[in-house]
């Protein structure tokens, strides 16, 4: 196991070097970031000094090399929008959103299974019906549409909740639930057909003609088998909660790193969009290590 | 299990119970983003100069727009002592919330740090560029400033410089200290910054006395907050949300619209041409539909209360006949009217740029121009709207918005219309001569020069597509006694807050 975790660590760190170089490069040929910092009056003097002072006279190379110093000494650089470290930006910003994927992607998980085993029990049935009908209405819903809505109806119609921030625990609600919906049907209709499956498997018709309940054929007998695509699925839609919920921090005013990478990214703040992507990949990374983890724990078959 | 479950709901009940609740005389205000750095020196940014103009950082001087005149704050008094050079008496018994004295030294510090080539304020590039400028203290009350060239605005730029303590430092602060009644007392970055009453203000108590900021991106969101009771201003909201006449406030923004006109190009360089284009635009149109209802025709590039506005000029009219009787005219001296015109936008410039431009577009095209429009980001937009202009470029109409709240044309007119100038697309040496008799002249002078010079443009150069003095709309809670006014765009003064 600990070979595998250093063997996938060393993988992993290679290509974040290698996506290092591509975003540091890809994002200087986006342009120069002067005219964005600088009031549009700003003589030609003022300009140059930018350039200047944020090193963006040197040539690209002399530029990367520097970057590549700096970071040797755990220097990620400062933002040139709030002139602070670029790794304290993105870490505050990180913190909302690791917090935001853990909330929803626990509901999510836990709604989606038992729903999704329980209609997947009697398919074609009211249950199996209904459930299937609201989960691709979620899948398909635009976040933004949704979010919006559910601010007019609850809390300027019905002033059942704070419209946005993050004060307290009611002011979670609303993103949680915008961000809920999409992954919710998503997984849903994934465990159900997963379930479908293993349940016609001739184990459980076996279990079954045991005179096995069925709350422990679903749950023990079935789902254990049927959790693999499900944890691939799980992984994906966390990983895009992981990278940042744009719209739910958008319009929220959740101060989440997605909106921070989009900001960055169009104000041509390299260090932070540097930093930010770092974050990211060793979340991501660290997220499917435990994908892998939760594999071979599920299979027996799967050893590392 | 269920007393604890219902204990827990009880508790985030009264939390956000709690996070609605606020004294009577403590106000919240939802700006549009977050503020990324709140150094006095960048105040002259909208967000930021919300933040801290005459509420954390206070100025020699300060302009109000709604009378046109220039008041004294920290500075009692001035004058001009020889030419280039003006002596500022300094208010005495002031403190900054750090507790230390107001003095010359830190007036000199302030400037010194303004324009200072070791980090980048925004203040001295939009106000101190161009000039030599430097203070000396003439005792601890007394600081002598002087210009080269001489600057006989210099009273009204210092309503711009924004007053630190000697001992900030050359680089961008993260907590901001000034003279003014209110001090920072909580920054949660992302979250939101208050602002605290001091009681060792040296002036007249506001009736505030907490401020806390927040920060929406949308516009809707922000509406939301206001009518809900969570926020009590929201300083821009869109037309689309100003939905609701009791709390809803439209306000001169001092934001002016126009097509930039390349003289230097043909056929753009024919005055006939300038002039049907001018005549081919249907203004009414726009008004009360894709700009405000409550938006001006302009005649000038500098809003009408501007030192010298010319309220003789009158907008040109919708005359689609004139327009292309003209155009045929300069075809047939071989003017090249059907020659492509480029038409650059920036985008999300202002609301609806993209909706007004192609319906601009459309309305030359019907006078039988040949115009074709690109929406641009900022960076590729700049590139057509400062100089150094592409060598061998077409014909090109830059639609541009330019804001101008300090009331003298002097920040519009060099760089807009002379011939030199970073944005301006003309090249007409007796107006440059013109614009720098004007800056140079003072009192009724000025007024008269500054009229003329707008008249030349508007009427004898036409040197541009004149489009609209902009409006923008606020949302405020009814239990303030505020009224946005054209300050707004650039600062919200918590002392101009009163409550029914």
């Amino acid at each position: 196991m600990k070979k595998f975790i250093g063997k996938r660590a060393i993988a992993s760190a290679i290509s974040l070097v290698g996506l290092v170089i591509l975003v540091f490069f890809l994002s200087r040929l986006t342009g120069d970031p002067t005219d964005l910092y600088l009031p549009i009056d700003a003589t030609q003097e003022m300009r140059d000094k930018f350039r200047e002072l944020h090193g963006l006279n040197d040539p690209l190379i002399v530029q990367f090399g520097r970057y590549v110093w700096d970071l040797l000494h755990f220097d990620f650089g400062e933002s040139i929008r709030q002139a602070r470290p670029a790794m304290d930006v993105v870490l505050e910003g990180f913190r909302w959103t690791l917090t935001l994927a853990v909330v929803t992607m626990t509901l999510v998980t836990v709604a989606a299974i038992v729903i999704g085993s329980l209609a997947a029990f009697k398919v074609g049935g009211v249950f199996d019906r209904i459930t299937s009908f609201f989960s691709l209405i979620g899948a398909s819903a635009p976040d933004f549409w949704i979010a919006i809505v559910g601010i007019v109806i609850f809390a300027v119609q019905l002033r059942w909740l704070p419209t946005s921030g993050t004060g307290t625990i009611w002011h979670w609600i609303l993103p949680i639930s915008v961000l809920f919906i999409r992954p919710f049907g998503l997984i849903l209709q994934v465990v159900r057909g997963s379930m479908i499956t293993a349940l016609s498997s001739a184990y459980v018709k076996t279990a079954k003609a045991k005179g096995v309940p069925p709350r422990p054929i679903i749950f023990v007998h079935g789902l254990r088998n049927a959790m693999l695509p499900v944890i691939t699925v799980i992984g994906d839609q966390a990983a895009g909660i992981l990278n940042g919920a744009v719209v739910v921090e958008t319009i929220f005013g959740f101060p989440g790193i997605g909106k921070l990478m989009i900001d960055a990214i169009l104000q041509r703040d390299f260090a932070v969009i540097l930093a930010a992507i770092m974050v990211s990949a060793v979340a991501i990374f660290i997220m499917n290590l435990l994908i892998d983890l939760a594999y071979a724990m599920l299979d027996p078959r799967i050893r590392y | 299990m269920k007393t604890t479950l219902i204990g827990a709901l009880l508790a985030s009940t009264i939390a956000a119970g709690a996070a609605y609740a606020q004294d009577k005389t403590d106000v919240t205000i939802v700006l549009s983003e977050e503020l990324e750095l709140i150094d006095p020196c960048m105040s002259s940014q909208s967000n930021i100069g919300r933040v801290l103009l005459g509420n954390i950082s206070e100025t020699l001087t300060v302009y109000e727009p709604a009378t046109a005149t220039l008041k004294p704050l920290l500075a009692e008094s001035w004058e001009e002592t020889q030419p280039g050079t003006w002596r500022f008496k300094l208010r005495q018994g002031v403190k900054f919330s750090d507790g230390t004295d107001f003095k010359a030294q830190d007036v000199i510090h302030s400037l010194e740090r303004t324009i200072s080539d070791k980090m980048t304020c925004e203040v001295g590039g939009k106000y101190f560029g161009g000039f030599k400028i430097n203070a000396t203290k003439v005792d601890d009350n007394t600081v002598d400033i002087t210009t080269d060239p001489a600057q006989p605005i210099l009273p009204l730029l210092m309503s711009s410089l924004t007053i630190v303590p000697e001992e900030t430092p050359l680089e961008m602060v993260q907590q901001p200290i000034g003279t003014g009644p209110y001090a920072m007392t909580e920054r949660n970055i992302g979250t939101n910054i208050v602002l605290t009453q001091r009681a060792d203000y040296w002036g007249d108590k506001p009736k505030v006395t907490k401020a806390t900021y927040v920060f929406r991106d949308d516009s809707a969101v922000r509406a939301a907050m206001v009518e809900v009771g969570e926020a009590d201003i929201a300083p821009v909201i869109s037309e689309l949300d100003a939905t609701n006449p009791d709390t809803d406030f439209s306000y001169p923004n001092s934001e002016t619209t126009y097509l930039r006109v390349d003289h230097a190009t043909a056929p753009l360089n024919d005055r006939r041409v300038r002039e049907a284009m001018n005549l081919a635009i249907d203004r009414d149109a726009f008004i009360g539909t894709l700009v405000g209802k409550d938006s001006a025709k302009a005649t000038a590039v500098v809003p009408p209360t501007t030192l010298g506005y010319n309220k003789d000029l009158t907008p040109y009219p919708f005359d689609l006949e004139r327009a292309k009787a003209l155009l045929a005219e300069a075809k047939a001296d071989g003017v090249p009217v059907d020659q492509e015109i480029l038409i650059v936008g920036r985008l999300g410039m202002f609301p609806n740029i993209s909706e007004i431009l192609e319906a601009m577009s459309q309305m030359l095209n019907d006078a039988g121009f040949n115009t074709k429009l690109e929406m641009k980001e900022v960076a590729d937009y700049n590139t057509y709207y400062n100089r150094p202009f592409a060598e061998g470029r077409g014909p090109q109409l830059v639609a541009a918005q330019h804001d101008n709240a300090k009331g003298d044309p002097v920040f519009s007119m060099y760089f807009k219309y002379g011939t030199e100038g970073l944005q301006s697309g003309l090249v007409y040496p007796e107006l440059d001569a013109k614009i720098s008799k004007a800056t140079e002249a003072s009192g009724d002078d000025r007024a008269a020069l500054w009229s003329d010079v707008m008249k030349d443009i508007h009427e004898n150069i036409i040197g541009d597509v004149e489009m609209f003095h902009m409006v923008g709309f606020s949302r405020v809670n009814p239990r303030l006694d505020f009224t946005p006014t054209i300050s707004t765009n650039s600062e919200l003064r918590l002392s101009e807050i009163g409550f029914k």
